[in-house]
């Protein structure tokens, strides 16, 4: 699959056990702990997808995806939280999140998730 | 696998193994040097016979009884070594410490290309697994750390495959405000995918900061190791040289003793000069809980003594320190000739440079004994042959540790790892019978501390 994915989670064992995961897939894949990085890889790289998390240690996961809106970075947005909240998923569905993703994740929902949305 | 069922928690599945993601890529594609591999196979009773026969004065059944030995608390061990030699050419391997938690099996090319999971699934199949199956407790079963994931993720999917079971993989934090295990009643539990507090059975355990501060004496969860073994000396420096003194008193008679540099306890901030003039300017001063490294400070000089007071009165003031004899880069000319220790050092490399390295040995109790189980050194950065550069402090010279804070244990410093392969043993200067000794001296580090834990803990 011909696409390249952007993982946003500050769990690095996390980040670690997908990104490995998604490459044995042949599927291109960075990572990053932190909004403050993931924007900087945003703003020197172009993605297909950005997989965040909602919980990030320095900004919101939904901050992150606005501020991708507002800077008009052209990737589609999968937004992961543990909890259903109606205010962020509202948020995320005016600025066009593809998918949210509770957690725990299996990984091959995931692959399958971009398979379909690629 | 089930990523991030609770924070900070992950469900391990059997099936999940991925070689490539629990060693070092650089030793994935070594192969084991044939001496070492030799070595490894040797029975208990082959290590014995060869050391008394080139240590006459030991008591080959007092050795056999350290090496048979079934450790109560301190089942699974690390030691580091120097390989020291004096003006005399009497060489000889000296415990520097000894580890309740040691890493290791990232670093060791695997002993036959067949077992893929090589020392990760002899850990757990020949140590781990009858311990669990004879501890008679309900529960899940589950790996809780705070380091190295690289091999604490291993070990998590060999125990998937080895129960057969669904494993808890935690991270157990020290200044985690809410972590995802905690010890009700002196038994883990891990929050579940439920949120709920999941009872576990039994815990391969690599809590290193601090894990007397979350993790009880007395667990009825069965921890390998549990904390027991580290507060009796496999994680706290002057405790284990403390067991070290036993040990060489019980065994004064037998011809066996537990090698160490020169050790002073319960030092306090103001006495550290003291011992730099005793000493002969040159000492290493350790925090008693320090580890991987932090906490350690060679001095060689006035200049590198007032720094390293000056970081322990920051860090640490209220503790007690543990002052050893620095192993020297090279003979002092008019040093004693026998009890002025130097560093064996590295083969001199095509420039002529040496350097100053360690061996780290693992090893875990099973059914034949106390054997070892993975093996591997690391280098200091500058040579020990050649003056320090301007600027450079001694560290540089004696420091041996690898580590790299970024990414969580999957950094490392490359080109100072030196691995057991028929590419870089050869460098080490090692034989069988250094390896044969390292080993034995280990085994007694390891007996010490426990019969130290059994003093301080079974009353």
């Amino acid at each position: 699959m011909n696409v390249k994915v952007l993982i946003v989670e500050d769990d690095v064992v996390f980040c670690r056990l997908l990104t490995k995961y998604l490459k044995d897939n042949n599927i291109q894949t960075k990572d990053a702990q932190t909004a403050e990085v993931a924007k900087a890889l945003l703003k020197n790289e172009s993605f297909d997808f950005i997989v965040i998390d909602n919980k990030l240690p320095d900004e919101d996961g939904i901050e992150v995806l606005e501020w991708l809106a507002q800077q008009k970075i052209k990737v589609k947005k999968i937004l992961m939280s543990r909890f259903e909240d109606e205010e962020i998923i509202q948020r995320a569905t005016d600025i066009g999140v593809k998918r949210f993703i509770k957690k725990p994740l299996k990984p091959a929902v995931l692959l399958d998730l971009l398979q379909e949305l690629g | 696998m089930k990523l991030s069922i609770t924070d900070n928690v992950h469900l391990v599945e059997p099936g999940d193994f991925e070689a490539s993601e629990h060693w070092y890529p650089r030793v994935l594609n070594s192969n084991i040097h044939p001496l070492v591999s030799h070595f490894l196979y040797l029975t208990n009773q082959q290590y014995v016979e060869r050391y008394c026969r080139l240590n006459p004065e030991a008591n080959p059944e007092a050795i056999m009884k350290i090496l048979n030995y079934q450790p109560k608390y301190f089942k699974w061990s690390g030691t580091d070594m120097m390989h020291i030699t004096n003006q005399l050419g009497s060489k000889k391997l000296t415990v520097i410490e000894t580890n309740s938690c040691p890493s290791g099996q990232k670093s060791m090319p695997l002993l036959n290309l067949n077992i893929e999971k090589g020392g990760y699934k002899r850990l757990i199949e020949d140590t781990f697994l009858p311990a669990v199956n004879a501890h008679k407790e309900e529960g899940k079963l589950a790996v809780i750390y705070d380091k190295n994931p690289m091999e604490n993720i291993g070990y998590a999917s060999t125990l998937a495959d080895a129960f057969k079971e669904d494993i808890l993989l935690a991270k157990f934090e020290k200044d985690d405000p809410n972590p995802p295990a905690k010890f009700i009643d002196k038994k883990l539990h891990i929050k579940n995918e439920d949120n709920e507090w999941e009872p576990i059975r039994a815990a391969f355990r690599y809590v290193t900061q601090m894990p007397w501060s979350r993790i009880p004496v007395g667990s009825r969860t069965l921890l390998l190791n549990p904390i027991e073994a580290c507060l009796a000396g496999g994680r706290n420096k002057s405790e284990a040289y403390t067991a070290y003194l036993d040990f060489n008193k019980e065994f004064e008679n037998e011809g066996i003793s537990i090698n160490t540099p020169i050790t002073y306890l319960n030092v306090s901030l103001e006495e550290i000069p003291t011992y730099f003039e005793k000493l002969g300017k040159s000492m290493v001063i350790k925090v008693p809980d320090s580890n991987a490294g932090q906490g350690v400070y060679t001095v060689t000089s006035e200049n590198e003594l007032s720094k390293a007071i000056q970081e322990l009165e920051k860090n640490s003031p209220e503790d007690k320190y543990l002052i050893q004899q620095l192993i020297y880069s090279n003979y002092i000319k008019g040093a004693s000739k026998k009890d002025s220790w130097y560093h064996v050092g590295t083969i001199p490399d095509k420039k002529n440079r040496s350097y100053a390295f360690d061996l780290r040995l693992m090893m875990s109790y099973t059914s034949e004994g106390i054997r070892p189980l993975a093996i591997y050194s690391r280098r200091a950065r500058l040579p020990l042959n050649q003056p320090l550069p301007d600027g450079a402090d001694s560290w540089e010279l004696y420091g041996t540790n690898l580590s790299v804070k970024q990414m969580e244990g999957w950094s490392y410093d490359d080109e100072r790892l030196m691995l057991y392969d028929i590419r870089n043993f050869a460098n080490l200067g090692l034989g069988i019978d250094e390896l044969i000794s390292g080993f034995v001296q280990s085994a007694m580090a390891t007996y010490a501390i426990d019969k130290n834990a059994i003093r301080k803990f079974d009353k």
